[in-house]
């Protein structure tokens, strides 16, 4: 039994580190859509963060690397809100163009430094630190959202702006500041993949996860309970894939069609709850205002 | 002015607001609020009530007259400024957060709220509010299961915990059903004996202002017409004051013979978009050359009524029939085929598009069928021909059949509208509230044009809030009220008073009229 | 005192916006992407002057790079009308980069199966399956968001990773596997493009199709429809308009002009003549993005992305010539679309408002 455990600890701590990125993008963006934001670039800010991170703990050390991820996605954060927010550009358009923005200037500035990282992070029985750091952040976003007076404002801000903003709730600045801190979120999720995961740049290394992650939010019906179970249950696919032999020795299936799996998921749960029977309860669990802007008549 | 001992909470003095576009909401109105009475503000669309309103919460700013609460001059930058001072609003449209529990909306943005929410300290102190006024709400309830009277009693709960002495309440009673109104009724008398003022602002509930209030003031035109005390009044006084004797216009109206039936409503019932009641058992015929005037104030189901005809809207039971044939379950294009046309309440985003050019939002009721679309293709050289015929037999002042149908004013537009559905010369024309937003010689003409359908044979149905208009262009008047026709009557010999009592409730009879 | 007249800008908000004033905004949007890259450019130690000139110098020479300036850009073109009909009707199709594989998929399916068939029937049979192909998936996006409201950003994205292990598992080590087991077999020679004035005939395909929606959106009934609902939902329901039918349709057709890139982008380059290792048609995949940004900046025209497509193919394929010849570094064309992509979504803002300087 043990033995089996100790074989299995290796994979174990790998779909983990999967589940925490996927875990620490989706909080991000949670945060975000909560209050009634849709940013569509969570691909775009863990290619900063992952990049970022990369070039910093190359020349300084690991924490100045997660730092920088951070920093850089709350950059594009507020960015997206100015555009989105205060300039009233369509929120869809000016994710997109985070997105695109992130794919052309991280091949351009990191590309070049393709190989492994130097620095070594550190880890915890084989754990990498930020796993924990994850589940501290899942705690303290349940308990911001649902016991705090910043975490209803939000929730009213994302159902109803105009009811928010006539019991003297500041629309605009909840708004800010949830899409700034959910794209560091994502950020910092970049950063986590590539020093953690992966411990090497390659071209363009988050492979969909972003948008897997988007994926989640939507169906986790903005709760940060069902993120964790769906994190965890995407992070096991994927990695799954990645190496079934560990867990099944002799597993048929070809490694594209595992690969697969993860976005298949998606479509087909995105799919069920929007039937009939799910989608009154999806539709009363969305932030109603959710991608609408907010214009002060 | 300082008097310490003014029985007057909220006095208003000379307040004057004029909107951009010229219109004089309010000319120079004068108020006076007693301490802890319930003074109603009655008045038709268009009164100024809705102006009012807005600068007394700051909202608005009045371009002229000042503000006194307890003697001492106030200005309102913003709702926060209003709230600060002691005044509350219950909004018609409730500006709750369905999704949250009744209790989550009372204390959100309360300075009491603090950073992390004590529940429990929070929540006795409403439980004592409600004990205190006698308020019965389940604190755990989500807003989006109550009743609209328990959504309203949560709006008025709120103001109250956040400390306003006077609450404005915009149209309280428009969505209650009569067993809720009883209920509100006493919450109010509970609320005014604490020494707080309730400003109801009402259109047309006459019944309820009777029972509500102590004193009501009347606004027509943004004037003040007269303030009396409820008991001086009587139902027939209050409709005469609001609406006035004086019919504002004149026109012709044909005298001639009505056709065949074309249209038969039978026993329709539909439900509004919030999953209520919008109508129930609506019976009624059109016929050839007939004008049929559904008389109401917005929200009394004729809108409901109006999309179910046309198809935008699927009744819960009952028929319609056309020409004879059932076309119930029939939708909106294949009703459009059969000629039956509908001019709605709105223009820019709902009969038009604002970005296309007039020739595109002409083909609107063109584009499936001969000549103008041939085998696939839109002609767009006949299309062209056809919006400027339209231009011209319409006098629609417009850069060009080509221009974009946002740059022409409101009143060209519906000329547009309207002259596309009348140039096919359809069967039947579903008319809702057509002369909304447009300015006199608009006005005039949309309805001169509905007169001129009784001798093309047209059946016009007619939705309208005016009921001058009503009377001067109808045949047959249904004044509606909380979803049912008060009565069917031929247009002879109308009193306009009369019809006023029927579309504000005077001829209800509580209980049965939900039968 | 001295007091600083500082004029006062006010914004103020545009309710409609006139067709010159998007056009501007676009031309606009594109001059900043060029002084921004000319910056990148200077901060590399380069002159930007002489890059630019290098770069359109080669992408248009007919004896370097103008053969693949053509060929990217009929690939751009498609990719670019793919995403302009489904938007016209109000739907995002972000899923070109899966339409594009299962149109490649669907094309080579043909080939392989009718290896001996004529030219002359091979070709167009090879891309009617990519169009089909291409059409299939795009209508699962459509059906899903008419049917089911799923959005369909996150369910396209979903199936355009899909759609690349499903290449993958037909090429590399798979039924297509080639001699080097990572790329597919070749393509049997009648199905190569054939060349008229050296320019793959695909090109003219793409402007006939470019010509052809010009056509149908401005002349047809549906296309009036679809336009009509892109602009608003309202005014479609209260004319009469089926939204459900007419997105399946939008996203139909665009999935299927997707797909037919399919064919093109193996079949009429030399340089492949089948399908190449992953992260090589995963690079092409990525390039399916320019028809997002294209399609915006052309104002969802499909007659000025003939032009559009042809000016962003040279500078792809211009940027080469600055890595090789001046030793820049590697993603500078990815770079150009990012600051592209950027710029239109900030300069987005000019639609809305207008800055107005008053005068004190």
């Amino acid at each position: 039994m043990i033995e089996a455990f100790q074989s299995l600890w290796p994979f174990t701590t790998r779909f983990l580190e999967v589940s925490t990125i996927l875990l620490l993008a989706a909080m991000g963006e949670l945060l975000t859509q909560r209050s009634g934001v849709i940013n569509v670039g969570i691909e775009g800010l863990m290619l900063f963060g992952a990049a970022t991170s990369f070039l910093t703990a190359q020349t300084f050390d690991a924490f100045a690397g997660f730092l920088a991820g951070t920093v850089v996605g709350a950059v594009f954060g507020l960015f997206h809100s100015i555009l989105s927010v205060s300039l009233k550009v369509n929120q869809i358009v000016s994710g997109m163009g985070v997105w695109l923005f992130a794919m052309g200037f991280v091949t351009y500035w990191a590309d070049r430094y393709t190989g492994p990282l130097r620095v070594s992070i550190p880890k915890i029985a084989g754990l990498t630190p930020a796993v924990f750091v994850a589940l501290v952040i899942l705690v303290a976003l349940w308990f911001v959202l649902n016991r705090t007076h910043f975490g209803l404002k939000t929730r009213a801000v994302g159902e109803n702006p105009a009811a928010a903003e006539v019991s003297g709730v500041n629309v605009v600045r909840i708004r800010y500041i949830c899409t700034t801190v959910g794209a560091a979120l994502c950020g910092f999720s970049g950063s986590v993949l590539l020093l953690s995961y992966l411990g090497a740049w390659s071209h363009l290394p988050t492979k969909g996860l972003g948008w897997l992650a988007f994926g989640l939010v939507m169906f986790s019906l903005w709760r940060p309970g069902i993120l964790l179970a769906g994190s965890l249950a995407f992070g096991f696919v994927w990695q799954f894939a990645i190496s079934p032999h560990t867990i099944f020795p002799g597993f048929p299936a070809p490694l594209p069609v595992n690969r697969m799996l993860p976005f298949l998921m998606t479509i087909v749960v995105l799919t069920i709850i929007s039937t009939e029977s799910f989608r009154k309860r999806w539709a009363l669990m969305k932030p109603e205002a959710l991608g609408q802007p907010y214009i002060k008549e | 002015m300082r008097s310490a001992d003014s029985p007057n909470i909220l006095e208003v003095k000379g307040l004057v607001k004029t909107f951009p576009n010229g219109v004089v909401a309010l000319d120079h109105v004068d108020l006076e609020m007693k301490r802890g009475e319930i003074h109603a503000i009655l008045g038709e669309n268009g009164a100024g009530k809705t102006t009012l309103m807005n600068i007394l919460f700051g909202l608005l700013k009045p371009d002229e007259g000042e503000i006194y609460l307890n003697g001492e001059r106030v200005v309102f930058h913003s709702p926060i400024d209003a709230i600060n001072k002691g005044l509350g609003m219950v909004h018609q449209h409730r500006k709750l957060i369905s999704a949250h529990t009744v209790f989550d909306n009372i204390i959100l943005g309360h300075p009491r709220t603090g950073r992390i929410i004590e529940k429990n300290k929070l929540r006795a102190e409403i439980e004592e509010l409600c004990r205190r006024f006698g308020f019965k709400i389940d604190l755990d309830a989500r807003v989006w299961q109550l009743t609209a009277g328990e959504k309203q009693l949560v709006e008025i709960i709120r103001a109250l915990y956040r400390g306003a002495r006077i609450l404005i309440l915009d149209e309280p009673t428009s969505v209650l059903t009569p067993p809720e109104i009883d209920g509100f009724l006493q919450s109010l008398k509970a609320v005014s004996k604490s020494d707080i003022t309730l400003i109801p602002f009402v259109t047309h509930k006459l019944p309820e202002v009777f029972a509500i209030s102590d004193r009501v003031t009347i606004l027509r035109r943004g004037r003040v017409v007269k303030t009396l005390r409820t008991s001086d009044a009587t139902i027939r006084s209050l409709a005469e004051d609001m609406v006035g004797r004086e019919l504002t216009f004149e026109l012709e109206r044909p005298l001639v013979q009505m056709g065949k039936e074309i249209l038969k409503v039978e026993n329709l019932s539909a439900m509004n978009d919030k999953g209520l009641v919008a109508f129930k058992n609506i019976t009624f015929s059109l016929h050839e050359g007939e004008i049929f005037g559904i008389a109401g104030v917005t929200g009394n189901g004729q809108h409901e009524l109006a999309e179910s005809i046309f198809g935008l809207r699927k009744p819960v039971s009952g028929k319609i029939y056309f020409e004879g044939k059932d076309i119930t379950k029939h939708g909106v294009l294949e009703r459009l085929k059969m000629g039956i046309t509908y001019v709605p309440p709105e223009r820019l985003g709902v009969a038009v598009v604002g970005d296309l050019s007039l020739i595109d939002n002409v083909l609107l009721t063109y584009y499936f069928e001969k000549p103008l679309t041939k085998a696939g293709f839109i002609d767009y050289k006949l299309a062209k021909n056809l919006t400027e015929k339209i231009i011209a037999e319409f006098n629609i002042v417009a850069p060009g059949p080509g221009a974009k149908s946002a740059h022409l004013s409101g009143g060209n537009l519906q000329k547009l509208i309207l002259g596309r559905v009348l140039i096919k010369n359809p069967k039947v024309i579903i008319a809702n509230l057509p002369t909304q937003g447009l300015d006199i010689a608009a006005e005039t003409y949309v309805r001169r044009r509905l007169l001129e359908c009784k001798k093309m044979g047209i059946g016009v149905l007619l939705v309208s809030e005016n009921l001058d208009e009503i009377l001067q262009l109808s045949d047959t008047v249904a004044p509606i009220y909380e979803g049912q026709f008060v009565r069917i009557l031929n247009n002879v010999n109308l009193v306009k008073e009369e019809v006023g009592a029927m579309i504000a409730g005077a001829y209800s009879r509580r209980g049965t009229v939900y039968a | 005192m001295l007091s600083l007249r500082v004029p006062k800008i006010k914004l103020e908000r545009i309710v409609i916006i006139s067709q010159w004033r998007a056009i501007r905004i676009s031309v606009y949007s594109i001059a900043s992407a060029f002084l921004i890259f000319s910056l990148v450019l200077f901060y590399e130690g380069a002159d930007p002057l002489q890059a630019f000139q290098n770069m359109f110098s080669f992408a248009f020479d007919p004896k370097l790079g103008l053969s693949l300036t053509i060929h990217r850009a009929i690939f751009i073109m498609f990719c670019t009308m793919a995403f302009i009909v489904p938007l016209r009707a109000g739907l995002w199709n972000i899923g070109m980069e899966g339409q594009f594989y299962m149109g490649t998929i669907g094309a080579f399916f043909i080939a392989y199966t009718f290896p001996n068939y004529q030219p002359e029937i091979l070709i167009p049979l090879m891309i009617i399956g990519g169009s089909i192909a291409g059409a299939a998936y795009g209508a699962v996006t459509g059906v899903l968001r008419g049917r089911f409201n799923v959005n369909e950003v996150v369910v396209a994205l979903m199936l355009n990773n899909i759609a690349f292990w499903i290449v993958y598992l037909l090429v590399v080590g798979g039924p297509w596997a080639g001699i080097a087991e990572s790329s597919s077999r070749p393509l049997p020679n009648s199905a190569h493009a054939p060349y008229i004035f050296n320019i793959p005939f695909t090109f003219f395909l793409a402007i006939a199709i470019a010509v052809l929606l010009f056509f149908f959106l401005r002349m047809t009934v549906t296309g009036y429809k679809i336009r009509v609902l892109g602009h608003s939902e309202t005014v479609a329901r209260i004319s009469g308009i089926n939204q459900v039918t007419l997105f399946a349709f939008a996203m139909t057709v665009g999935g299927a002009i997707a797909g037919m890139a399919g064919y093109h982008m193996w079949a009429a380059d030399p340089a492949f003549l089948m399908i190449p290792r992953p992260d090589a048609y995963k690079a092409i995949g990525d390039l399916t993005y320019w028809g997002i940004i294209i399609g915006l900046v052309c104002l969802l025209n499909p007659i000025p992305t003939i032009p559009a497509s042809l000016f962003i193919s040279s500078i792809i394929t211009g940027s080469t010539v600055l890595v090789r010849r001046m030793r820049l570094p590697f993603g500078l064309d990815f770079l150009f679309l990012g600051i592209i992509s950027i710029t239109f979504a900030a300069f987005q803002f000019f639609y809305n408002y207008r800055l107005r300087v008053m005068r004190r």
